[in-house]
């Protein structure tokens, strides 16, 4: 079964989701939709979505069960991936295989196993599957399979505190959440966390069973626009501005990561004082360093400045942390921003047709010779 | 040879001044900014980072500001600020690829807002911005990590590239009495570490490991006022046998290792990388009461300190003590009757039996404390790190 998961691995239909909350998988119920945990798309009403070949495609939430962890993304494409089917056997027993699809901790997709510790395991007044698979951060939202290749249930928690305690959505009720969607006839909505009832505006009480939906966060938090950092809104106006989606770089908490061209380009704070633009673009050959070197380090490259971080040349972008906050003075930063994007993109090819280095495995080689590249 | 007595010989380091910074210029410095007052608030920044220096103007006049043996240099022009402090320049005679590839990878890749700038043979540090985004706070930092990567290499560059060192500032030799007491210290100091050795390896435990490491690295930085590349040299081995993070196994060996490299090491590279400098900018941190207190003071100190002396393990107890003394006289700056009053246990302590070292340097902490200590400071500068970079907890 692990063999023929693996060999296939990369037609299945689960992928990364990412916010600006953090990353988890989701799974196509069809071309059009996947399935993925509430709390990964959390707060967000769009996400990112990462295709095989890393290119991300936008997609809208339509429906979430905070309660029941369970949410549906509509992909502003139709994609081909895999869709694996939802088993329709209500019953599983202890010690029943179980594998795990995911992208934890951001690694590719990737296939962890188990067995099936608990079938119908009572906790916060809800019913999980108990498993002993590895589940890391970035599982969340994945499914679980069985020996068959069906959907189980969906990864959604762990114990923190328990060594190989993990849980999974049961898949009836991952069924009645997809059947449901179904027949949703507004774009969007909420489902009530104590009665279920599909709710599609902020309201306080619920107009069902009249819960107090003011108290409950994860439900009130999809319709507040989350407020921006200062740094985030900073940055994503610097990418809107080098035509870089920012809904699509997003990469967790004040993390972006994306391509131009063949660059990839990684933003992050490192610590409470820069925000860092990086982009991993080559590794040097084995002869000609000296050149190559002279090249890195010469001052024309400033504000920018290239480093060697272990075999990888990268060029680099620090922006102090007072400068973000210098609202007066951004149309500057921007600017410089845009330019380390557009410079990103063309220095990786003049490493390698110039001094000889060989293209980084992050680099998306592809566009290297294209012409819009050559001519960046 | 069992150990008897700890050996903590007088500094010939001299006394780092304490002048304490006032941080209302800070505060000020950052108010000129948001009003608008760019370059005032440059003046007031560096006035705020070099207490009793006059404000300066960079328009007028360029400043130099001397870090050991590195020359940071300053200026305005227009609207950028710029900032240079060279490193060294490649000749045809040096090893320039190794070198610029250490520029590239261990200087660059630190990721900080200055960064090392080749102009023909000439490598640099240099940070150069619009006067508009030169925030106090950036400032600031840019000044003191631009000053501590500057000072910290130079001579070790030279020696370890055979590249060219230029524009540095000369570091006056010790006088004649100064290295033959500084030879004496550097002798004495790694033949008492090696007995230490001895001594672990019989006991084989990591706390002690701890103590001897932390020992070996903070009494020969508070006792000597060494730089180059020997300064370099210790700090790197510094890096993995303090490593606590590192196997007991590796840190032993490379402790070992240091002694009998640093043993080894000619009178002649001694003179070379002894001699003292003028710094602008404070190379250590101002001491607080309440780094005192944290330091010297604690339930859990005392129950280490009693245990041991419960057990009888005096050397463990009163190197363990030394090394808290050696730790805030070696990486702190003190008013002077601090200083002395942190000094004089170590004095009293040295080639006494150990049991009583123990003793004056225990006594000694309770009342340090209660005469000096602390709690609660407004703005502590202190290293992150404080707690773990020389004392042995």
């Amino acid at each position: 079964m692990s063999a023929q998961i693996l060999d296939a691995i990369d037609h299945l239909g689960v992928y990364q989701v990412y916010t600006g909350g953090g990353t988890g998988t989701g799974f196509l119920i069809d071309a059009t939709h996947l399935v993925t945990n509430s709390h990964v798309v959390s707060p967000y009403r769009t996400v990112a979505v990462e295709m095989r070949d890393r290119t991300r495609i936008l997609g809208t939430v339509r429906r979430v069960h905070p309660q029941r962890d369970l949410a549906v993304v509509e992909l502003s494409r139709p994609v081909d991936g895999a869709v694996l089917p939802l088993s329709d056997i209500e019953q599983y027993r202890p010690k029943q295989p179980v594998h795990i699809l995911g992208f934890p901790v951001g690694l590719p997709l990737s296939l962890t196993e188990g067995v099936i510790s608990h079938p119908r395991q009572l906790l916060d007044e809800q019913y999980f599957l108990q498993t002993d698979a590895a589940i890391n951060p970035g599982n969340s939202g994945g499914p679980m399979l069985d020996d068959e290749q069906r959907i189980i249930a969906v990864t959604t928690c762990k114990l923190n505190e328990a060594d190989a305690v993990g849980f999974g959505i049961p898949v009836a009720d991952v069924r009645r959440f997809v059947e449901e969607f179904r027949a949703q006839s507004v774009p969007f909505g909420v489902q009530c966390p104590a009665c279920d009832e599909l709710i599609a505006k902020a309201t306080r009480y619920c107009p069902s069973c009249g819960s107090n939906l003011d108290t409950r966060d994860d439900f009130k938090e999809f319709f507040h626009t989350p407020d921006a950092h200062p740094v985030a809104d900073f940055v994503e106006r610097a990418l809107a501005k080098a035509n870089v989606d920012p809904v699509l770089a997003r990469h967790g908490d004040l993390n972006w990561s994306f391509y131009n061209g063949s660059a990839p380009i990684k933003v992050w704070c490192c610590c409470s004082d820069h925000l860092n633009f990086s982009s991993r673009l080559a590794q040097p050959g084995k002869r000609g360093l000296n050149d190559l070197f002279r090249f890195l380090l010469s001052a024309e490259h400033a504000p920018f400045f290239f480093d060697l971080a272990g075999s990888t040349i990268r060029m680099n972008l620090v922006i102090h942390m007072s400068d973000v906050f210098t609202p007066a003075e951004h149309d500057d930063l921007v600017e410089r921003v845009g330019r380390f994007i557009t410079k990103a993109d063309s220095a990786d090819n003049l490493l390698i047709k110039t001094y000889g280095c060989l293209p980084a495995p992050e680099t998306q080689t592809d566009f290297l010779d294209a012409p819009a590249h050559e001519n960046a | 040879m069992s150990i008897t007595s700890l050996y903590l010989p007088a500094p010939v380091r001299r006394q780092f001044a304490h002048t304490p910074r006032d941080h209302a210029r800070r505060d000020r410095a950052v108010e000129m900014f948001e009003s608008g007052e760019r370059l005032a608030a440059i003046g007031e920044s560096i006035a705020y980072l070099i207490p009793g220096m006059a404000t300066p103007d960079l328009v007028r006049e360029p400043l130099c500001l001397v870090q050991g043996s590195a020359r940071v240099r300053l200026h305005v022009d227009g609207d950028r600020f710029y900032l240079s402090a060279v490193l060294a320049t490649l000749t045809p005679d040096s090893n320039a690829t190794a070198a610029l590839r250490h520029f590239v990878s261990s200087v660059a890749a630190t990721g900080q807002l200055y960064q090392p700038r080749l102009r023909d043979d000439v490598v640099a540090l240099e940070y150069s911005d619009r006067v508009a985004l030169m925030h106090p706070l950036k400032l600031i930092e840019l000044l003191q990590t631009t000053a501590k990567e500057a000072s910290g290499h130079d001579a070790w560059l030279v020696d370890s590239f055979g590249v060219e060192a230029s524009d540095r500032e000369p570091i006056a030799p010790l006088a004649a009495d100064e290295f033959d007491a500084a030879c004496a210290i550097w002798d004495a100091h790694w033949a008492a570490t090696e007995d230490m050795l001895d001594e672990l390896r019989r006991r084989r435990s990591t706390a002690l490991l701890n103590t001897i490491a932390a020992y070996a690295n903070s009494q020969i930085e508070y006792a000597l006022p060494l730089y180059g590349s020997l300064r370099e040299d210790l700090s790197d081995a510094d890096d993995v046998y303090a490593d606590r993070e590192e196997h007991p196994t590796k840190r032993q060996a490379a402790l070992a290792q240091c002694v009998k490299e640093m043993r080894q090491r000619s009178r002649d590279e001694l003179a070379r990388c002894l001699g003292h400098a003028r710094y602008a900018i404070n190379p250590l941190h101002d001491g607080s009461p309440s780094l005192l207190t944290k330091v010297l003071s604690g339930a859990q100190r005392d129950q280490t300190i009693g245990d041991l002396n419960a057990a009888g393990r005096t050397l463990e107890s009163a190197l363990y003590q030394a090394v808290d003394y050696l730790y805030l006289l070696a990486y702190f700056a003190w008013p002077a009757a601090i200083a002395a009053a942190l000094r004089e246990p170590l004095d009293l302590a040295s080639g006494r039996p150990l049991r009583e070292a123990a003793d004056v340097m225990r006594a000694h902490a309770t009342n340090l404390v209660r005469a000096h200590g602390g709690e609660d400071d407004d703005e502590r500068d202190e290293p992150a790190d404080a707690d773990t970079a020389g004392a042995t907890r």
